[in-house]
């Protein structure tokens, strides 16, 4: 009995020694019987960080004002050579990676974007068609900007494509039907000679879409936002290895995960902490499997981490929707008053496009996430609307052979009262937390500056 | 037994008691209760002729600090403290009440724009007004309340049944009184916060001093306290038509017939004025506190707590048996003009 549980002792802190720290995703031992390959370690998500730095140099392109032909290449094609615009190396933040190849070839964004239908824009397309008319669409225009509709396609196209790509494919897919039992099983390599099973493999590129660097764990939500930035306080957080440049594969931030890193630096969420610890355990939890199938046991709670996962990520989403509702609020106040007062409101409607744009984007993204929104989704998309309500009280209505049509609509007061109905579908459908740029902040401080009522006093 | 919660509570109890004299908000803050002893030396001194050390030993005398009367009050304060930490998960709450209103008003209305063209400052200045008057607008009617309807005298009365006042008698109250005054405050707060959010948006804020509304925080620092004591401040006729002075409070606690039901005013004396309730006050009145026919046993814990509870159930069934018998009669008086036809 006493040599059993000795054995049993060695073999796990072997398993334990075998890993370089408990926090960190990564060098994670190889479980597939038979395994022949010179590999050492069984983690990999190369291909999502091609993706990764696929949609940062998009979202650079378009700003641009880059060509179809441009953008289509970081979109749809899967070329060699295509050089990585952003991350790329700056100033105190060295970047180990120059080109998509570097990281993983023949990676495209449309292969894998959502192909259900997306609602909240004229069309009836999918998300895929969508992002493909949006860079159309963006290339008509200057460096993105369409005055005339009110869209900013670099926000729209990068805040959707985040959603309908990396998001859709992580909570849609791999979170969801590929964690069935008989869907890429543990006891088999994901493909013939992989040093992986196919479940760590699921696993592993539902990791490598939330963008969140390898070491997550050891670091602060602050720290990984500057990371996202490339702000050079962030570059010794970010080179875990101490190579002297910042690994893209392991090493950077990106889409999600830096969206959760700017809620929870406001120290209100753990968006970040939550859903890396439920990757960490996940992972562990099948390498525990040592290369056999899971049981149904084991399954069921890796399901229980998957939906950790998937609610928080949709959450975080939802935390960017009342974000930017707030601040389109905040920008409808501002042009309300210059309009008002006959002022020259060109800079106040750039930024009120500019912000609806990203509001927009991330209210697109929570409908690929596969899951039906049923009313909080018809709500949300009746109060957006397919565009911003412009200068002449009007918004784009429907999408005609490839155009979209205008007609007349509601005041911007009344719209921006919309964004405070957005806030409130936010806060009762998702719960959100972090709640930055609440229109309703103030009326908390007020009642937290006027104190208790409850002390008994007399007149 | 895990015993946390006790220490739990207890701890809370003790913050809430500090809090009440080391919170600006609050009437008994130290800093207004220096104030206070202060103005009363002056006062003494202008008016009696009495050196500070007198006017100090007469002001601190502990005849006036240590009667039953007082003993009372700071059982009643230590124990309230306790009982409202109790009662809290009861209140009425002002975020729920502010935010329900404010998506209220944005539902059916659409904010004007004149606001948006206000400063920031007068915005807040015209906030922290409105806020001061309208509070002081409702403490007046509920005050008046409290006095006319039996089922609300029979807790007020608690405070009324003080007859040696000192500052802390502010706090001689029977909880339901307490729970009654919170709702009030959290009913005008909740609503005024609501509206100019709404109105103004982020522009609103509290002009304050030492945490608290800053009219408010004058007038406490100009002596409120002493309207719950024996030195009989009086602002002078033509003042007290506008603002209710230390000794326009003691007649409202004087024992006399004639001082009865009047000066329910904390602050402003205008609502006095409309409700014909307002009689102006002397440095030179000489008062008697307290209730009439007032039995020794109402200086006693239970009794302040328990009596009111009867009282007001005894005043509930005479209005019931009122409302009955009235019915009774008349559906006697309709049957007998029935028979008579």
């Amino acid at each position: 009995m006493s040599k059993t549980l000795l054995a049993v002792v060695v073999a796990a802190s072997l398993a334990v020694s075998a890993q370089a720290s408990a926090a960190v995703y990564a060098d994670f031992p190889i479980t597939v019987k038979n395994y022949a390959g010179d590999k050492t370690h069984s983690e990999s998500f190369v291909g999502q960080m091609a993706r990764h730095a696929l949609h940062n140099s998009l979202k650079k392109l378009v700003s641009k004002g880059a060509s179809l032909e441009q953008t289509s290449a970081y979109f749809s094609a899967k070329d060699k050579g295509r050089v990585i615009i952003n991350p790329a190396s700056k100033e105190g933040f060295a970047v180990l990676q120059s080109q998509v190849d570097d990281l993983s070839s023949g990676k495209n964004l449309s292969g894998k974007a959502y192909r259900g239908l997306i609602t909240g824009m004229p069309g009836n397309l999918t998300g895929a068609e969508l992002l493909q008319l949006m860079l159309e669409k963006a290339a008509e225009t200057e460096n993105g900007f369409d005055p005339l509709t009110g869209y900013d396609y670099t926000q729209l196209i990068s805040k959707f494509a985040m959603g309908a790509v990396f998001y859709n494919q992580a909570v849609d897919s791999y979170l969801d039907e590929k964690l069935a039992a008989d869907v890429k099983p543990n006891n088999k390599a994901y493909k013939d000679g992989a040093a992986y099973t196919g479940k760590e493999h699921v696993w592993d590129e539902a990791f490598g879409y939330f963008g969140a660097p390898a070491h997550t764990l050891e670091l602060t939500a602050a720290e990984v936002y500057a990371i996202a930035k490339q702000k050079p306080e962030g570059f010794a957080k970010a080179d875990y290895n101490g190579d002297g440049k910042v690994s893209l594969v392991t090493e950077m931030a990106y889409a999600h995960a830096y969206y959760a890193a700017s809620f929870d630096k406001g120290g209100k969420t753990q968006y970040l902490h939550t859903i890396v610890q439920a990757f960490m355990d996940g992972r562990n939890l099948i390498t525990s499997a040592n290369g056999e199938a899971l049981t149904d046991n084991q399954r069921s709670q890796l399901m229980g981490y998957a939906t950790i996962i998937k609610t928080q990520w949709q959450r975080l989403i939802a935390e960017a929707v009342f974000k930017y509702a707030g601040s389109v609020y905040g920008d409808l106040e501002k042009l309300e008053t210059i309009i008002e007062a006959n002022g020259d409101a060109v800079k106040a409607y750039r930024s009120y496009v500019k912000h609806w744009g990203e509001l927009k984007g991330f209210a697109l993204a929570l409908e690929a996430g596969g899951v039906n929104l049923g009313e909080t989704g018809v709500k949300l998309n009746r109060l957006l609307g397919y565009s911003p309500v412009l200068l002449g009280n009007t918004q784009v209505v429907a999408l005609v052979d490839g155009e979209f049509v205008q007609s007349s609509s509601i005041s911007l007061s009344e719209y921006r009262v919309h964004m405070i109905k957005v806030q409130k579908l936010m806060l009762d459908s998702f719960a959100v937390e972090a709640r930055n740029k609440d229109v309703t902040a103030n009326l908390a401080q007020l009642v937290e500056a006027l104190g208790d009522a409850l002390s008994a006093e007399n007149d | 037994m895990n015993l946390e919660w006790v220490s739990e509570f207890a701890s809370l109890w003790l913050s809430q008691v500090i809090d009440l004299v080391s919170q600006g908000n609050k009437r008994v803050f130290v800093g207004y209760l220096l104030s206070a002893l202060a103005l009363a030396c002056v006062w003494l001194k202008w008016q009696r002729n009495l050196t500070i050390v007198a006017a100090l030993k007469y002001l601190l005398s502990p005849k006036l600090w240590w009667s039953k009367s007082s003993r009372a009050d700071y059982q009643i304060l230590l124990l309230n403290q306790a009982i409202m930490l109790l009662l809290r998960p009861l209140m009425l709450s002002k975020l729920v009440l502010a935010t329900g209103l404010f998506y209220a008003l944005n539902d059916v209305l659409v904010r004007p724009l004149w606001p948006t063209a206000l400063s920031a400052s007068s915005v807040a200045l015209l906030f922290t007004f409105t806020l001061f008057v309208v509070d002081d607008a409702s403490r007046y009617y509920l005050h008046r309340l409290m006095h006319r309807w039996p089922l609300l005298w029979a807790f007020h009365r608690v405070h009324h049944t003080a007859q040696t006042l000192t500052p802390l008698t502010v706090l001689r109250t029977h909880p339901v009184e307490g729970l009654l005054f919170g709702v009030r405050s959290a009913l005008v707060q909740g609503v005024l916060i609501g509206v100019f959010v709404f109105l103004f948006a982020d522009k609103v804020s509290l002009v304050a001093i030492l945490g608290a509304n800053v009219f408010t925080a004058v007038f406490n620092l100009l002596g409120a306290n002493l309207r719950h004591s024996h030195v009989s401040i009086c602002y002078g006729q033509t003042l007290e038509f506008w603002l209710i002075s230390p000794a326009q409070h003691q007649l409202h606690h004087s024992r006399d017939r004639l001082h009865w039901d009047c000066n329910y005013g904390a602050f402003l004396a205008l609502w006095d004025r409309m409700g014909s309730t307002l009689l102006t006050a002397s440095s030179q009145q000489q008062l008697s506190y307290g209730l009439p026919h007032q039995e020794p046993k109402e200086q006693t814990l239970s009794t302040l707590y328990w009596q009111p509870f009867v009282t007001s159930w005894q005043s509930i069934r005479h209005f019931i048996s009122r409302f009955l018998n009235t019915h009774r009669l008349s559906i006697r008086a309709n049957s007998e003009t029935h028979d008579v036809n």
